[in-house]
Order: C-alpha cells, then sequence, then structure tokens
C-alpha cells in the first residue's frame, strides 16, 4: 500500500500522543494511584458561547472518569477498548470508520458474580456507545479523530479554481467537468496548492450547487463553490475553515429561508452543541448569511411592524437594524404567493429554541399555534447568537407570517435570476447577516 | 422435687377421682399425648431438681420398647439434681397429693404432681410398678424403691426397697416408668420437645436415646445457670378467697393484723392497719374467728387497694441475655443471636418477666412467609401446641418485619420467654398465652428491642453485600483494561501485563476494602470472547 507523506505524519503523531496519555494512565496503576482519565466534560452544560470569539466552546468542567466508579467502570474500560482499537488500526496503516471501530470493539466478556452466577455482557451494544466513546477520546488526547485517520462519509462537495495537494496528488478543482471534488474525511492533510478566486459559496442544497456549478457561476463570479448537501459534516467545516483562515476568503452561506437552514448557518459559523469541543477547529466565524432572507421575500415593511411590538423586550436596540429606505422584498406578491410554504409545527417549535419563546409569544397571531407553542416552548430563553438585532429581525418576520422558502425557489423564479442577480447583488450591497 | 420438700404440708384427695377428674387436663387423653406427657413432666422434674439448686445438670431420657406385642414403653429420666430423702420417696411417688404451700415460686412443674399422674396413667394402662433410685449430696448410699399406687386407699404399695453404698459422690434421681404409648405418632413432639428444651438450657449436657436406637446428645456450652427463683409471700393485688380461708385455717397467728403482715408481701404496720379500717375488721381479732364474710370484705379492700409496692420478682427465674445467646447457638449455629431480658412487670398482682432471644442465619430454618418461626416458653417450659392462640404469636405477627430488614421467609426464630408466678394460660391446655395487656406490651416492646439490633446487623451485611457487587462491577473490566493498555503500550510486555493485573487488583481492593483473592476470583472469572 502507497502511504501518503502527510498521512505517515498524521499517523505517527497521533500514535505518540496516544502512547503517551496511555503510559501515564499505566504509570498511575503501577504507582498504585487510582485509575483515571481527566477529560473536558462533554455536555450541555459545560457548553459556552464565547461572545467574544463567538464560538461554541467546552467549558472548563473536567471529568475524572474512573475505573473505581461503579457509574464510570464501564465507560473508563470502553474508553481504553477504543484506545487500544484505534491504536492498532494506526500502527497497522489502517484506515477504519466509526462503524468499523464500533464492530472491532463488540465482543462480549464473561465474568462470575459473588454467587459464582455466570453473566455475559458485550462491551457495547450499539454504535451510539462507541460513537460517544470516539468523542471522548478526541477530548482526552485534544486530538480529532481526522488526525487519527479515522473515516466517515464524505458528504461535501467543492468546485473552483483552486489546485489542491491530497496524498500524494495534485488535483485541480476546476477540471471536475460536471461532478465535483469530494471533500475527504481528512481535510487537513489537503494542501492548498494555487488559488484564484475571490470568495467562497456555500450551498446548503446539493441540487443548487449543481444548478450553480452547470450554470458556471463560480467561474464567472471567480468563486470557490461548495455545498455541505444538508447538515455540514466535520470535513466541510473544517476544509470551510481553512478557506476561511488560510485563504482569507469571504464565506457565503446560502440556505434554505427555515430554522434549518438558519441553524446549518449556525453550525458552520460558531459550531455545534454536541461538537463543541471541535469549534475552534471547525467553526468560521467569519461566515456570514446571504440568504435567503426573510426580509428578501416579505420586504423591511414586514419587519418593521414586527420591530414595534417587540419594543417592550428589547427596547430601542432593534430600531437600528432597518435600512433606510426600506428594503423591497425580491419577490413580486404573485411570485411570493407560489413560493412561500407553510411554517410546519415543528419548524415552530425550532424556530422558539433558536431565539426564545418570548418573541415567538410576541408575534404570532395563529391561536392553535400560539396555544401549541406556550404548552410546549414556555420559557425556552433560545440562543445567546441568535438573539441579535439582526436575527430578531429575521426570524420575527418568520412568526408573523408563519411562512418559509426554499432555495430552489429563487432558482425557479430563474437560474439566471439566482445566479446573476440575487447572490452578486447581496454580495455587493452588502446585504447578509453576521 | 420441689413437691416433696420435708417441710410443706399435704392434704389427700382421692386419686381415683383426681384421675379422672384431671387426666386430661394434665394431658393423659391418649397413647400419644401420654409419652409425650410423661416425658415431659419426668424432664422437667430433672431440671427443677437441678438448676433450681444451683447444680448444672446432666439429663438422660431413655425411651425403650418394654414389650414385644403391646405398645408399651418404658421411659427412664435420670438426673444429676439434689435427691430425694429416702422416706418421702413412697409419698412423693405413690400418693396423689395437692400441695398445701401457699408460698409462691417459679417452678417448671405445673401443681407438682404431673408425675404422679403419669405414673398413674402407666399403672392403669401396663399394671407396671414405677422404679425410683435416689440419693442426695450429703448421703452415704444410694436407696432404690419400687412402687404402685394403692388406688382406692390412695397409699403407696412398696413393692422392693433397698439401698447400697454409694462409692461415687453421685446424687440425683433416676425414675423409670412404664406406660402405653405411641411412639410412631408422639416421636415427632417429643423430639421437638427435647429441642426446645435443650434451646433453653445450655447449662445442661442432655442425651437422648430413642426406641430407634437415635441418640441426641446436646452439650453443655456455658457454666453459667440462671438465676434460681426465691420463695416469696403472695402478693396481696393477687388475693382470693381461698388463699385467705387457707391461711386463716392453717395460720398460727394471734392476731389478723399479724396474719397480714406475715402472710403478704409489701404488708408493713402502716399498711395492714389501714386495710383493717377500711374493712372493719379490728386489727387485734383472732383471725380463726374472722367469718366467710370478713374474709371476703378484706379480699375485696385488698383487691382494691392502690397503694401497694408493685410485686417483688424475686421469685422469678429468668434465664437471662447470656442463657439464651447460648441456647440458640447451641442449636442453630446462627450468624446472628441476640436476646433481652426485660425488667420486671407486674399484672393483676403477679409479677413477670418478659424475654426475648432472636437468631438469624446459620442453620436457622426458613420461617414461613408470614411470620418468623416462633419459639414460645412459659417459666422455661417450652409451648408446643395451640402457636395460633397465643398472645405472643399475635404480637410477631403484628410486627412488620420490613422495616427491620427481614424478608419474610427468612431464616429467623423468634424465642419469647414468659416467667411469672402465674403464668396466664389460655384454656386447660396451657399451652398458649392469654392476650393479657401488661404482657402484649412488654412482649412487643422486647421483640423491638432485639429486632433493633438485628437490623442494625442486616444493615450492615446488606452494605457489605453491596461493597461486594460492586466489586464484582469494577473487577469484571479488570481484564480488558489490562489488555487495551498492554497492547497501546506496546508488543513484549507479557510481565507489564501481569504487574498491571495486580496492581489493578491491589487497588482495587485497597479502595473498596474487599479482600484481594476476592477480587481475584472475580477477574479470573472472566473470559474475553471475540
Amino acid at each position: 500500500m502507497a502511504i501518503s507523506s502527510v498521512d505517515k505524519y498524521a499517523r505517527q503523531k497521533s500514535i505518540e500522543i496516544l502512547r503517551k496519555k496511555f503510559a501515564s494512565v499505566a504509570k498511575r496503576i503501577l504507582e498504585g494511584k487510582r485509575p483515571v482519565l481527566i477529560m473536558p466534560k462533554r455536555v450541555l452544560s459545560n457548553t459556552i458561547y464565547d461572545m467574544k470569539k463567538k464560538l461554541l466552546l467546552l467549558g472548563p468542567e473536567m471529568k475524572r472518569r474512573s475505573l473505581l466508579d461503579v457509574n464510570e467502570a464501564r465507560k473508563f474500560m470502553q474508553t481504553l477498548l477504543m484506545a487500544s482499537i484505534i491504536y492498532e488500526a494506526l500502527v497497522n496503516d489502517e484506515y477504519p470508520t466509526i462503524r468499523d471501530l464500533y464492530y472491532r470493539g463488540k465482543h462480549t466478556i464473561s465474568y462470575r458474580d459473588i454467587l459464582g452466577r455466570l453473566h455475559h455482557e458485550n462491551t457495547w451494544d450499539e454504535q451510539r456507545e462507541s460513537d460517544a466513546v470516539i468523542r471522548d477520546i478526541e477530548v482526552f488526547l485534544g486530538v480529532l479523530r481526522e488526525e487519527m485517520l479515522i473515516l466517515s462519509k464524505e458528504k461535501g462537495k467543492v468546485v473552483g479554481n483552486l489546485v489542491i495537494r491530497s496524498g500524494d496528488d495534485v488535483i485541480d478543482l476546476s477540471k471536475m467537468g460536471h461532478g465535483a471534488y469530494a471533500i475527504e474525511p481528512t481535510p487537513d492533510l489537503i494542501e492548498f496548492k494555487d488559488i484564484d478566486a475571490e470568495f467562497v459559496l456555500v450551498v446548503e442544497k446539493d441540487a443548487v450547487f449543481q444548478q450553480l456549478h452547470r450554470y458556471g457561476f463560480w467561474k464567472k463570479y471567480k468563486a470557490i463553490l461548495i455545498t455541505s448537501a444538508g447538515q455540514p459534516d466535520r470535513a466541510t467545516r473544517r476544509f470551510v475553515r481553512r478557506l476561511s483562515e488560510e485563504l482569507k476568503l469571504p464565506i457565503y452561506i446560502l440556505t434554505d429561508a427555515d430554522p434549518y437552514g438558519w441553524y446549518i448557518y449556525s453550525v458552520f459559523k460558531i459550531g455545534s452543541i454536541t461538537l463543541s469541543y471541535e469549534s475552534e477547529r471547525l467553526a468560521t466565524p467569519n461566515a456570514k448569511f446571504i440568504g435567503v432572507s426573510m426580509t428578501d421575500i416579505f420586504g423591511e415593511e414586514e419587519a418593521a411592524k414586527n420591530i414595534k411590538k417587540l419594543a417592550s423586550i428589547f427596547g430601542k436596540d432593534l430600531k437600528n437594524v432597518l435600512s433606510k429606505p426600506r428594503k423591497k422584498p425580491y419577490l413580486s406578491d404573485k411570485e411570493r404567493k407560489n413560493y412561500i410554504i407553510k411554517a410546519k409545527k415543528k419548524d415552530v417549535e425550532r424556530a422558539v429554541e433558536l431565539v426564545g419563546y418570548d418573541v415567538a409569544d410576541k408575534l404570532i397571531s395563529n391561536p392553535e399555534i400560539k396555544k401549541y407553542i406556550r404548552q410546549r416552548k414556555m420559557g425556552v430563553s433560545g440562543y445567546p447568537w441568535f438573539r441579535t438585532p439582526e436575527w430578531i429581525k429575521e426570524i420575527s418576520i418568520f412568526f408573523s407570517k408563519l411562512a418559509k422558502l426554499e432555495i430552489e425557489a429563487m432558482a425557479s423564479k430563474g437560474l439566471k435570476f439566482l445566479a446573476d442577480t440575487y447572490i452578486p447583488t447581496k454580495i455587493e450591497t452588502g446585504d447578509w447577516i453576521d | 422435687m420441689s413437691a416433696a420438700a420435708p417441710t410443706e404440708r399435704y392434704r389427700a384427695i382421692s386419686p381415683a377421682e383426681f384421675f379422672y377428674k384431671y387426666r386430661e387436663i394434665a394431658g393423659f387423653s391418649n397413647p400419644v399425648r401420654a409419652l409425650y406427657q410423661a416425658v415431659r413432666e419426668l424432664v422437667e422434674n430433672a431440671l427443677d431438681a437441678t438448676d433450681s439448686h444451683g447444680i448444672l445438670p446432666n439429663i438422660k431420657i431413655i425411651i425403650e420398647k418394654a414389650d414385644e406385642n403391646r405398645e408399651f414403653y418404658r421411659v427412664t429420666v435420670e438426673d444429676n439434681g439434689i435427691g430425694l430423702p429416702p422416706h418421702v420417696v413412697p409419698e412423693a411417688f405413690g400418693r396423689v397429693l395437692f400441695s398445701s404451700k401457699y408460698i409462691l415460686r417459679q417452678t417448671r412443674g405445673m401443681f407438682g404432681l404431673g408425675a404422679k399422674v403419669a405414673i398413674l396413667y402407666g399403672q392403669m394402662t401396663t399394671g407396671r410398678p414405677v422404679e425410683v433410685i435416689t440419693s442426695q449430696p450429703n448421703l452415704k448410699r444410694i436407696y432404690y424403691f419400687k412402687l404402685r399406687i394403692d388406688i382406692n386407699k390412695n397409699e403407696p404399695i412398696i413393692i422392693e426397697r433397698g439401698s447400697w453404698r454409694k462409692n461415687r459422690d453421685w446424687h440425683g434421681t433416676i425414675v423409670s416408668m412404664t406406660l402405653e404409648g405411641d411412639w410412631s405418632r408422639a416421636k415427632q413432639r417429643i423430639k421437638d420437645y427435647i429441642l426446645r428444651t435443650a434451646v433453653v438450657t445450655p447449662y445442661a449436657n442432655i442425651v437422648f436415646m430413642t426406641p430407634d436406637g437415635e441418640i441426641y446428645y446436646y452439650e453443655r456450652v456455658i457454666d453459667k445457670l440462671p438465676r434460681p427463683p426465691k420463695e416469696v409471700k403472695p402478693h396481696p393485688y393477687g388475693v382470693d378467697l381461698e388463699l385467705m380461708k387457707r391461711i386463716r385455717d392453717n395460720g398460727s397467728f394471734s392476731t389478723v393484723k399479724e396474719m397480714l403482715m406475715k402472710s403478704f408481701q409489701g404488708i408493713g404496720n402502716v399498711t395492714a392497719s389501714s386495710l383493717l379500717e377500711i374493712a372493719g375488721i379490728s386489727p387485734d381479732l383472732n383471725p380463726k374467728s374472722l367469718s366467710d364474710k370478713q374474709l371476703l370484705e378484706l379480699v375485696n379492700v385488698m383487691k382494691n387497694y392502690k397503694r401497694f409496692r408493685s410485686p417483688t420478682s424475686e421469685a422469678l427465674s429468668p434465664l437471662g441475655e447470656e442463657v439464651i445467646k447460648a441456647g440458640l447457638k447451641r442449636i442453630y449455629d446462627p450468624e446472628f443471636v441476640e436476646a433481652v431480658t426485660r425488667r420486671p412487670s407486674a399484672y393483676q398482682g403477679h409479677p413477670f418477666i418478659v424475654e426475648v432471644g432472636i437468631a438469624y442465619g446459620g442453620k436457622v430454618p426458613l420461617s414461613s412467609d408470614k411470620y418468623p418461626t416462633l419459639l414460645r416458653y412459659a417459666n422455661k417450659i417450652p409451648l408446643l401446641y395451640d402457636e395460633g392462640s397465643d398472645v405472643t404469636t399475635d404480637v410477631v405477627k403484628g410486627i412488620s418485619w420490613d422495616q427491620y430488614l427481614v424478608k419474610l421467609p427468612a431464616p429467623i426464630i423468634v424465642l419469647v420467654h414468659i416467667c411469672s408466678t402465674k403464668v396466664p394460660f389460655k384454656g386447660v391446655g396451657k399451652e398458649s398465652i392469654a392476650d393479657v395487656k401488661e404482657i402484649r406490651n412488654e412482649v412487643r416492646l422486647a421483640i423491638q428491642e432485639v429486632a433493633r439490633k438485628l437490623r442494625t446487623y442486616l444493615s450492615k451485611k446488606l452494605k457489605e453485600e453491596e461493597k461486594k457487587k460492586r466489586v464484582v462491577s469494577l473487577a469484571k473490566y479488570v481484564p480488558e483494561v489490562v489488555r487495551a493498555l498492554t497492547i497501546i503500550l506496546g508488543d513484549g510486555h507479557g510481565a507489564k501485563a501481569k504487574m498491571l493485573e495486580e496492581k489493578l487488583v491491589e487497588i482495587v481492593s485497597l479502595r473498596t476494602g474487599i479482600p484481594k483473592d476476592e477480587v481475584y476470583k472475580v477477574v479470573k472469572s472472566v473470559e474475553i470472547g471475540v
């Protein structure tokens, strides 16, 4: 097997860290000390939104996972078992997926209790368990799974005037035909060789990505075009981050105008709650939400009405977000009527989680939905990074109209409109949410 | 044989009349009951002749088939007690006597005449005489008698008598009698009776030989005897007209006041005067001149008088906590045993003491799922029948054993001993105790007191078990942890694996307080599948 040199280097580094960390565990044991693994707590309560860095970060709380604690002993064993499997894969030049690791470590431990009865116990039963242990090892070692050459399914795609080196090959991302380069699970092993682009456009929807690609959008506007195909995986996030950090390119994110789209944007920008320990490497604080925004659909008049209603909560802060003169919608009344979709209860619930119950309660006029939300989401305070004036303005329209819109609708108005009018105008006028 | 103490007086009644009147009360209603009752009477007399007099008992009980064709059994009971003066032996065994004594003392025997009923029954069913061998500690000879009872005349007939020189320092009594019985149906009862007797006499050597050729031997485990009972005068609360009449007729007191002061406990000069004043009887009257009506008035005044001191408990002979514990240990080898002797209490002028012992685990048999196995005793005598109607049973049933961490059915025995100068038996069978409020209370408090100690023990044990379970839940992962660490630390670390395992076992043992070998046992039992 031909192993690329970057790959080899990454392996060697991970092996060293693994050995060093676990040698100290063994040393403690041989000294007769409590066998413990000290690692950051990976729970919601220890997830902190860093206002300055604008990142979701793992808090300072540490947990001591001890073999001598009945509640932690099994996890202790699982952590060591997983570490040994990962170690074996590393030294054997393998590239296991998380599912492979699950199968490699799954076996039975049989033992006898104090009455001599035989018991059987699986090291782990579901992949959910082994996946959690992998995340524990990442935080314990301070090494991401990509650096340990653990693979996951490729999801993100990229095209554009960018030449990269992946493994021992040099690839020109402008020569991918109708296809695209699948962003590899180990994006840190990619080397950027040559670049001729002015910005990065990340599209949530794969279909819209393909349309823009065929239309030649990236050539015409000197863009790197990327899709995450829904929720972004770690590799796509890391790749986008590197484009921002290393190549200093502005990042624009285009999603559906709905709570899921907004959350996808926030994952790119500040990180996710479940993987907050990776935010510092995966999040792109400079990423901008370019659309589709609610004001693009309904115009700012609607927002102005809402903002008055919210004065009791936010005071005058909100007034400044309205532009002068007030922005007109990109869609005509008729188009809007055709394209918007009625929000489902689930969408509304999700939106409340993002921005808070108080906002929703002030704006929702539909009594049935209002009641439904009161029953389920009363007291939900929302995420601080969505309680900014810009986002409140955006989401307020969602509540007052109870409507959402998919990017495809903009393409339906005409691919030319999306590629040559909508996106360029938004970028030129700086009409985004940062 | 307390009934035969030379200073006591006897009143004879027709033994035939007595026998027919009382044999069922005395427990001789059929061959099963009779054999059991005969053994009981003789054993209880044997114990009274020893432990009540400060002698560590050696008791031997032999039951043997006495006729090839008929169900005749010869019962021999031997003790090392104080023996009998030879001249009272014919009277003691050959005449049905009614004790005249009104002195009170806790003894096992029921009327002091149970043994005589047994002899009478034996004579009536088999025609065979009773044989008695006895000697007292200060006598130089051993005396031998073969007797029968002349039923009509109520007189002993001496068939044979003799004596021989003691060539060793033996004292005690051996009684042999033959009666018609039903061993096969009585044996479980008799074995039970002797076992239960053995439970409360750990200070006695008891040998029991059955007609089936079995030998049961209960070896003495302690040298401590229960406090012997003292003879005391009756307490005025317990007085009745019959008793008063007997005192009047048999006593030789010059005045009524003197009679009261000398016949009862707790009556001094002042109390006697005020009693007589209330009754309207002149203190200087000659007691013989008192009419029955006056006596009755006096009895009523005494019964209603509120200021008597509580009756003395000196007449009582509780087993004591040590004896109960040793006894339960001797038979059941339990993992937990505790006992309590309550302070004396009284009901209707009768002093009583309640004692409770609890044995748990070990060889204690599993109880029912309703309530713990109950061993009931009254004045050291085991009560085997009518358990359901006994106040003790009711109390034991009423206790929520869950609260004491006892999950029924459980290996638990509750022993309850009630001693009193007058045990309030229920019915004629004398096998269960009546529901007397004061006794019920004492029994409940005593059981609760011991049960609390059991609870403490069980809760500690439970914690210990939890600890062991915890160790399993840790130790079972040791091999996997060692394996994983050895893989990461590199090859050629076989020796290191051994060291890691040893250390982990040591750490687990140290942190949990469970011995290393027990942790090792779990670790060694682990198999890692693939």
